[in-house]
C-alpha cells in the first residue's frame, strides 16, 4: 500500500484509513471472542485445564511462527490487484479500508493468542479494552512506514519480531503448563 | 614476522610526555578531588580511606590514557572494579538492613526496594496511559533500602545519559564490568563464530519486555530476567511462580555473564540481550560524540571488528565508516587499529581531523560522570571491605 | 559551519558534565518528582480514606485497589492496625469497610511479641462484596497479611463477579 510514492500526506492518508478499519475488525473480533468464552460456562477446574491447554497450543504455534518467519518472502509489495488504492472510484470501498478490515480479523497466532485472553476476561468491555491495547501496541510499529514510503522488511525487523515471539511464546507455555499442573499463577 | 603487538606498536602514534599528560590529567584530578573532598563522605575513617584510593585509582587512570594515547585497557581496569564492588557495597547494605538478599513482601509493600535503572524503559508506557510507576520503590528517599528514590535514580540517569549517551554502558552501569572482567581472562576466544543475528536480542528483549510490562503492570524484566539479581537481590520466592522466576535469573547469570563471556571474550549479556543497553542505543543518535571508521586508512584488517566486545561493528558497518547503533563508546576498537583508522569523532566535524581532540572532549566528559557515580560506588565497596580492617 | 556547531555541542557536553552533579541532577530528579507520578496502589495498598478508632489502636481503611490492563492480582481493600504495640495479642474486628453503617467482614489474627513471627488472619465476610479468607499469610499482593513498621496490614480481597 505505501511501495507507491504518494507523499507523507496521502501514505497518512491511506495508513489512518487502513488503521481505523483494523481497529473494528480487533472490536468485533474481542466482542464475538468474549461471547464465545462466556459461552463455555466450565466449572473451574476444568477450565483452567482447558484455557491451560489452549496456552500452550498457542505457545506452539507461536514458536512455528516465529521459526517459519525467516523463510517468508519478503516480496510482498508486488501482486495481484484485489483492491486498488489511490485509485478514483465513484462507487465501492477504499481500498484502504478494506484491506484494514481484513488484517483487522486475520487470525494469525498472536491475534489468536490475544482472543484467548480476551475470553477469559471477565467482561466484554474488558475484552474490548484488552484489544484497544494490542490494536496499538501492534499498529504502532506501522507509522514510522509512512515516512519511509515501503512497507520493506528488513532482517533487523523480522529477526526483532521473532526473537520477541519467542520470548512471548515462553510465557505463554509458563501459563498453561502452570495451569495445567493445578499451580496457583498470579491471580489465576 | 612481525607480530600483532609488534605491528599495533609500530603504527601507533608515540606516547606524550609525562609534563603534558600530567597538564591533560589536572582538570580530572581537580574534579575527582573536589567530589571525594564531600564533607558527607567524611562519615566514617573506612569512607575516608576508600575515597582517596578512590580518587587515586581514577586521577592514575585518567593519566594512563593520556600517556598511552590508548582509552580501553585503562577504562577497563575501572568498570571491572565498578562491577566487582558495587555487589560488595550492596549485598552488605541489604544484609545489614534486611538480613538476606531476597525482598520480602513487605519491602515491596512499604516501598523500600532500591530502584535501579534497568526498569527505566518499562515503566514509560504504563506511567503515560495511567501516571503510574510500576516498580514497589518510593519516588522519593522511602528509608531503608530505598535510597535516595526513584526520582535521585531517574535523574542521574538523565544527567548522565545527555553526557555521554550509550557510554553509559562503558562508564556508568555498574552490571557490565562484571562480564567485561570475564571477558578479559583467556587470551583467546574458544568460541569465535556468532551468528551476528544475536544482535537484535536486545531489541526483542525490550519489545518483549515493554509489552508484558504494560500488560501485567509490572517490571517484568526485572521479575523473570534479570540475571544481576544474583549479585543484588530478588524477590523472595513465596511461591512456584517465584522459584521458577529465581530459577531463571540464575540461569541467565551463569550463562550469559559468566560462561558465555569466558567461552567468547564478548560481553555477551550486553550484547545479546540487556533492553536497557537497547533502549540507549537511542541516545546514540542524539550524542554528539561516536566513533567512525577513515576510510582512506583502512586497510581493512578487521581487528576493530574482531575487538569489539559487542559487535557492533560489521563489514558492511566498516566499508561505511561507521560502527552500528549498539556502539558503547568503549574505545577497543580505536586503541585495536593498526592504521588508526578507527577514531573517536564529533558529529559534523571531518573524519579522522583532530581525532584526538574528539577523544578528550569525549573523555572529560565520560570520566566526569564515571568518577561522580561509579567512583562513589567503588570507595563505598572498598569502604565495605576496608570496614573489617580499620 | 557543521563543525563548529559540532564542536560547540562537544563543548556543551563537557560542560553539561560538570553541571550535572550541581545542577542537572537536581533539577531531574525534582522534575521527576513534580511529574504527578505515584507507586501502583498494588504496591502501595491505595491511599487511606477513613480511620476507625478504637480504645487503644486504630484501624486505617483505605480506598479499594482495582487492577490495570492484564494485571493478574484481584481487586482488594487494605486495612492497617496500628500502632502494633497498643494490640491486644489477639485481635477479633467486626469492620464496616465502605462506611455505609453496616458491618461488612470479621478480621481476626494473633498478634505475635517476636516482630518476625509469621501472621496469618482469617477474614469471614458479612458482605458478600468481600472475599473470606482462612488461615492467610502473605499470599500474593491482593491477600495476604504482614508487619510494615509500626502497623500490621490486612488485604482483603473484593468478591469476583
Amino acid at each position: 500500500m505505501l511501495a507507491g510514492r504518494a507523499g507523507l500526506r496521502l501514505n497518512t492518508h491511506y495508513l489512518s484509513k487502513f488503521l481505523a478499519a483494523r481497529f473494528l475488525g480487533y472490536l468485533l473480533f474481542a466482542a464475538v471472542a468474549w461471547e464465545l468464552g462466556a459461552l463455555v460456562s466450565l466449572p473451574p477446574a476444568p477450565r483452567m485445564l482447558l484455557f491451560g491447554v489452549i496456552h500452550v497450543a498457542l505457545a506452539g504455534v507461536l514458536l512455528w511462527y516465529a521459526y517459519t518467519a525467516g523463510h517468508i518472502c519478503a516480496q510482498l509489495c508486488s501482486g495481484s490487484e484485489l483492491v486498488s488504492i489511490g485509485v478514483t472510484r465513484k462507487r465501492g470501498m477504499s481500498g484502504a479500508a478494506v484491506l484494514g478490515f481484513l488484517t483487522g480479523l486475520s487470525l494469525c497466532p498472536p491475534f489468536v493468542a490475544a482472543g484467548v485472553r480476551a475470553a477469559e476476561l471477565g467482561s466484554v468491555a474488558a475484552a474490548l479494552l484488552f484489544f484497544a491495547v494490542f490494536f496499538i501496541g501492534t499498529s504502532v510499529w506501522f507509522v514510522p512506514f509512512v515516512g519511509l514510503g515501503c512497507v520493506t522488511r528488513n532482517e533487523g525487523v523480522i529477526t526483532v519480531a521473532r526473537m520477541a515471539m519467542v520470548l512471548i511464546a515462553l510465557y505463554y507455555a509458563y501459563l498453561g503448563f502452570a495451569m495445567l499442573l493445578g499451580r496457583k499463577v498470579y491471580g489465576y | 614476522m612481525a607480530t600483532k603487538a609488534q605491528i599495533l606498536k609500530a603504527n601507533k602514534a608515540a606516547p606524550r610526555t609525562i609534563g603534558r599528560s600530567l597538564l591533560l590529567t589536572s582538570p580530572i584530578a581537580l574534579w575527582s578531588l573536589l567530589m571525594f573532598a564531600n564533607p558527607q563522605r567524611q562519615s566514617n575513617r573506612s569512607l575516608q580511606i576508600a575515597s582517596v584510593i578512590t580518587s587515586v585509582f581514577m586521577i592514575a587512570l585518567f593519566f594512563k590514557m593520556m600517556r598511552t594515547g590508548s582509552t580501553y585497557r585503562w577504562r577497563r581496569w575501572f568498570f571491572v572494579g565498578l562491577g566487582i564492588l558495587f555487589p560488595v557495597g550492596f549485598i552488605h547494605n541489604v544484609m545489614v538492613m534486611r538480613g538476606t538478599m531476597g525482598i520480602p513482601i513487605e519491602e515491596m509493600i512499604a516501598g523500600r526496594t532500591p530502584f535501579c535503572y534497568l526498569p527505566i524503559p518499562l515503566l514509560i508506557l504504563p506511567a503515560a496511559f495511567t501516571k503510574t510507576l510500576v516498580f514497589p520503590g518510593s519516588i522519593l528517599p522511602g528509608g531503608g533500602m530505598s535510597g535516595a528514590g526513584m526520582a535521585a535514580m531517574a535523574g542521574l540517569w538523565l544527567a548522565i545519559t545527555l553526557v555521554i549517551g550509550k557510554g553509559w554502558c562503558s562508564y556508568a552501569c555498574f552490571f557490565g564490568g562484571i562480564e567485561e572482567g570475564m571477558a578479559a581472562v583467556p587470551t583467546r576466544a574458544k568460541l569465535r563464530k556468532i551468528d551476528p543475528r544475536w544482535r537484535y536480542g536486545p531489541w526483542a528483549v525490550l519489545l518483549a519486555m515493554v509489552l508484558l510490562s504494560l500488560a501485567l503492570f509490572e517490571p517484568a524484566y526485572c521479575m523473570w530476567l534479570c540475571p544481576f539479581k544474583a549479585v543484588s537481590e530478588y524477590v523472595a520466592a513465596r511461591n512456584t511462580v517465584g522459584m521458577v522466576q529465581n530459577g531463571i535469573f540464575v540461569v541467565l547469570f551463569a550463562g550469559l555473564v559468566i560462561a558465555l563471556p569466558l567461552l567468547t571474550k564478548k560481553r555477551t549479556q550486553c550484547a545479546f540481550f540487556c533492553p536497557f543497553g537497547a533502549f540507549q542505543s537511542i541516545f546514540n543518535k542524539t550524542s554528539v560524540f561516536d566513533v567512525k571508521i577513515d576510510r582512506t586508512r583502512c586497510s581493512p584488517c578487521v581487528l576493530c571488528k574482531t575487538a569489539c566486545p559487542t559487535m557492533s561493528l560489521t563489514d558492511e558497518s566498516i566499508a561505511r565508516g561507521e560502527t552500528l547503533m549498539s556502539c558503547m563508546k568503549c574505545g577497543a576498537c580505536v586503541d585495536a587499529c593498526p592504521k588508526d583508522a578507527a577514531v573517536w569523532h564529533i558529529k559534523g566535524t571531518e573524519v579522522g581531523i583532530k581525532p584526538e581532540r574528539a577523544r578528550l572532549m569525549f573523555l572529560y566528559g565520560a570520566w566526569a560522570m564515571a568518577i561522580v557515580f561509579g567512583g562513589s560506588i567503588i570507595a563505598e565497596g572498598l569502604a565495605t571491605i576496608l570496614h573489617i580492617f580499620v | 559551519m557543521r563543525a563548529k556547531f559540532g564542536y560547540t555541542a562537544a563543548g556543551a557536553t563537557v560542560f553539561a558534565a560538570v553541571l550535572a552533579p550541581f545542577l542537572l541532577y537536581g533539577m531531574f530528579t525534582k522534575g521527576f518528582a513534580a511529574l504527578g507520578l505515584h507507586v501502583d496502589e498494588m504496591y502501595s495498598g491505595g491511599p487511606k480514606v477513613r480511620t476507625v478508632q478504637t480504645a487503644s489502636y486504630s484501624i486505617d481503611i483505605h480506598r479499594p485497589v482495582y487492577p490495570h490492563m492484564l494485571q493478574t492480582e484481584n481487586p482488594f481493600v487494605q486495612l492497617d492496625w496500628k500502632p502494633v504495640s497498643a494490640l491486644p495479642p489477639h485481635v477479633s474486628d467486626v469492620v464496616d469497610v465502605d462506611g455505609d453503617g453496616h458491618p461488612d467482614i470479621r478480621v481476626s489474627f494473633d498478634v505475635p511479641k517476636d516482630p518476625k513471627a509469621p501472621l496469618r488472619v482469617n477474614v469471614e465476610a458479612l458482605n458478600p462484596r468481600y472475599d473470606a479468607m482462612r488461615n492467610v499469610g502473605k499470599e500474593k499482593f491482593s491477600r495476604l497479611i504482614v508487619r510494615v513498621d509500626d502497623a500490621i496490614l490486612v488485604r482483603v480481597p473484593l468478591a469476583q463477579p
